[in-house]
């Protein structure tokens, strides 16, 4: 009897500090996935982010003086396992980054109700953009109809008018992630008189798009646009070298952009293009930072520090702690929750002098939220694969956001009126 | 001791054939009732509905569809997954059409649609058998799938091909969509499984059940005692497709919230059939047994490390999970090749034998 009540004083003692320690922490798990059929472009990404909030904990003892619990709860891209996560998560999280078009279609009905904001750097819905419809998503700095638009741009040299009586090809996964430019595309074909050919790839046939590129083949498109994913991105990469199309009609989205993927071409992919939203800076101050403190401590895992996806997984990170940052600074409080990060995410103000402090310069384009715009705009460059690398092919590019807007406010308004009742911000003004 | 058949007289037929003739069996599921209806709701957190109490209900309706098929009529059907997404699609296509339908009604309905799409995919059951049938079989859910992906009339011409579940009321309270309650949500999955499964013990135990089994066993003779095989196997493929299609709409209405045509992929399929095997082919407690073992385990597996303290990368969990779970099916499949459901009738045996094993 005596020997259990001094063990339960000595657990007390022992777990008395461990929980006052834990409440001086914000918990801002990520959904991520290292196993499964797109774990060769989930590791990089998952490896930037974490070694990013590792580096903040410890050189600066987090945000604000609060370490940040940056824990992976992973879902191997699978919808079920994603949902699994979230609800595991949803009680202390800040926020959820879903990291799969389908979990964050799953959890978007949600957010609303338990308030927690969804931050899908680069993907999701793009209508999420219309921050007063959907008050909890944000998809900074650039949703995937204005990579489209930017891809447009690049394709037809500024002006959308010469690619008129020209055939572009859409090769896209089939699946909610790789329809969602369609719209866009359907709207600048009728505009601009350029024909679509919207050619789907099944998930089983990611790794076998032998029917795909014999179509392509045969059609002749002047461009062949890619919005692929994991497996897809490879494969249609080395059918592509197969079938002797020209890389430098073939650009893809910024998730096609994978270094591994055109390692495996090498010289054949010179001349593909992919759009990004990030650009990899080996030189960057913040990656001495990283060595020193992270991997040169062994606190990382990370391959390739200089690949696109590791260095986009920073940025990302970035985006998660100049939001808790800002939310920290519009509130007074140091450990923030759910609706005060949304606040810090719908007034995130990310200048190129910020950019120089956090030692990142060039390594996204600045940007600025507010409640109609959660998306930011960053705009996005063209990288082109020189047989080894990716290098800077072009200016920051911009949407067209005459384009884009209208099209955006339709289909939010849809959303909510299909998922009604739906609450709308009706303080916000509208985009356009 | 505990089950000590002693004193249970039995002095008609009647009784003797009664569901329950063992008075502890009787006890025994009144037992697990009252946690279902009464306990588990109390005790319950959203997480645990979400991720085991709901899906695990699910899963096993979905299997015991599968069941009817493959364990009691002996027809082999690699197609489960398409049907449930009949169910899901039809389902969606009703609430919207019909925006005052009953939701219940809705999900009771739209096993219909796949009833009458599994009993057309069946039909090449009457001349193939076995392996033969399996393929055909797989040829609906590679058909269905494409389907639910190029018919975009079946997701409301949504621009992402996604169909999503708006809320629906019944009677003032929302039982499906992102504002219904856990707690309503389960209630309403719970009392659809309980119906259909106590339709379907009867069902077994009945004429029609007698027929499958004769069909299962052996169809040639099957037919000379005068069994009418085509009425069987169709009878079989109906009842099987609407037990699977009124799964595949609770799967998406009362859980998911959301569905993409590749959610009712191949692998869903295999899913489900992997439980009725492990549970154990031709019974009805195995689906249930079965669907904690593959759908249930993997959550609480994953919940242990935090549990006990024990600090594990979220990417290794995983590569244990897996490994984990796929030992104990091997496991279990050596141990009790007729599945978890035959395991449970031995334990029954000795314990109705114990203390004096002959």
């Amino acid at each position: 009897m005596h020997r259990f009540t001094t063990l339960a004083v000595a657990a007390s003692l022992a777990l008395g500090p461990a929980t006052s320690v834990l409440a001086q922490e914000i918990y801002a798990p990520n959904l991520a996935y290292r196993t499964g059929p797109f774990a060769s472009t989930g590791i990089p990404l998952m490896d930037g982010q974490a070694d990013y909030m590792t580096l903040l904990n410890d050189r600066d003892g987090g945000i604000g003086g609060v370490t940040v619990d940056f824990e992976e709860c992973e879902t191997g891209y699978s919808t079920e396992k994603g949902v699994e996560c979230y609800e595991r998560t949803k009680s202390d999280a800040i926020v959820t980054q879903p990291w799969s078009t389908g979990i964050t279609l799953q959890v978007l009905p949600q957010t609303n109700t338990d308030q927690i904001p969804i931050l899908a750097p680069g993907y999701g819905f793009s209508p999420m953009q219309d921050g007063r419809v959907f008050q909890w998503a944000f998809n900074p700095p650039a949703s995937y109809w204005e990579g489209h638009s930017m891809i447009a741009q690049a394709i037809s040299d500024g002006d959308l008018d010469n690619l008129a009586g020209k055939k572009i090809a859409f090769l896209h996964l089939d699946h909610p992630f790789g329809k969602e430019p369609i719209p866009l595309w359907e709207a600048m074909a009728a505009e601009h008189g350029f024909e679509l050919l919207p050619i789907p790839v099944g998930i089983p046939q990611m790794q076998n798009q032998s029917a795909q590129w014999l179509q392509i083949r045969r059609e002749r498109p002047d461009f062949v646009v890619m919005q692929g994913w994991g497996a897809m991105n490879a494969t249609a990469l080395q059918e592509a070298a197969k079938t002797r199309y020209p890389m430098d009609q073939f650009v893809g989205i910024w998730w096609a952009g994978h270094d591994a993927d055109l390692k495996l071409l090498g010289e054949e992919g010179t001349g593909y293009r992919s759009i990004s939203w990030s650009i990899p800076q080996p030189d960057a101050p913040i990656m001495a930072d990283l060595q020193q403190y992270v991997i040169g401590a062994g606190k990382s895992q990370a391959e390739d520090v200089n690949s696109v996806f590791y260095q986009r997984g920073l940025v990302i990170s970035m985006i998660l702690a100049e939001a808790i940052r800002t939310a920290q600074e519009i509130h007074g409080v140091a450990e923030i929750d759910g609706p005060m990060l949304r606040d810090g995410l719908a007034n995130l103000n990310i200048t190129d002098e910020r950019l120089a402090e956090l030692g990142m310069t060039g390594m996204v384009a600045p940007f600025a939220t507010a409640c109609n715009n959660h998306t930011g705009s960053a705009g996005a460059w063209m990288l082109r694969w020189d047989g080894e690398k990716f290098v800077q092919d072009s200016d920051l590019l911009q949407g067209d956001a005459d384009l884009i807007a209208p099209l955006v406010e339709a289909a939010a308004a849809k959303y909510a009126e299909d998922n009604a009742p739906w609450p709308v911000d009706e303080t916000c003004d509208p985009q356009s | 001791m505990l089950y000590r058949i002693a004193g249970q007289f039995k002095t008609n037929y009647r009784a003797d054939q009664a569901l329950f003739p063992v008075s502890q069996d009787a006890w025994l599921l009144g037992l697990i009732l009252i946690c279902a209806w009464v306990a588990f709701p109390l005790t319950a957190s959203e997480f645990t509905f979400q991720t085991l109490l709901i899906p695990i209900l699910i899963y096993s309706l979905a299997a015991l569809g599968l069941n009817i098929l493959t364990g009691y009529a002996g027809q082999l059907s690699l197609g489960t997954g398409a049907f449930m997404g009949v169910g899901a699609y039809a389902c969606y296509k009703l609430l919207t059409i019909f925006p005052w339908m009953n939701p219940v009604v809705a999900i009771l309905l739209s096993g219909l649609f796949s009833a009458g799409i599994g009993v057309v995919f069946g039909i090449p059951s009457l001349r193939i058998k076995g392996f033969y049938l399996a393929i055909a079989t797989l040829a609906a859910q590679f058909f269905l799938i494409w389907l639910f992906e190029k018919w975009a009339w079946l997701y409301n011409y949504n621009t992402s091909g996604a169909i999503q579940v708006p809320n629906v009321d019944m009677w003032g309270i929302t039982i499906a969509g992102p504002l219904a309650s856990s707690t309503t949500q389960y209630y309403v999955v719970l009392a659809i499984v309980t119906l259909i499964t106590l339709l379907c013990i009867n069902l077994t135990r009945g004429n029609l059940g007698r027929m499958w089994k004769a069909t299962r066993d052996m169809d040639i003779a099957a037919e000379l005692i005068g069994i009418n095989l085509m009425k069987s196997k169709l009878m079989a493929f109906a009842v099987s497709s609407y037990i699977v299609g009124v799964a595949g709409a609770l799967f998406v209405f009362l859980w998911r919230g959301a569905a993409e045509p590749n959610l009712f992929d191949i692998t869903l399929s295999f899913q489900i059939l992997f439980i009725a095997i492990i549970g154990g082919l031709g019974s009805i407690l195995g689906n249930y047994l079965g669907a904690i073992l593959i759908v249930g385990l993997p959550v609480v597996l994953n919940s242990l490390p935090e549990l006990l303290g024990v600090e594990i990368k979220s990417a290794t969990l995983e590569h244990l999970n897996i490994m984990i779970i796929g030992s104990l099916i091997v496991f279990f499949l050596i141990v009790e090749p007729h599945g978890l459901a035959r395991l449970w009738g031995l334990i029954r045996e000795k314990l109705i034998k114990w203390p004096f094993p002959h």
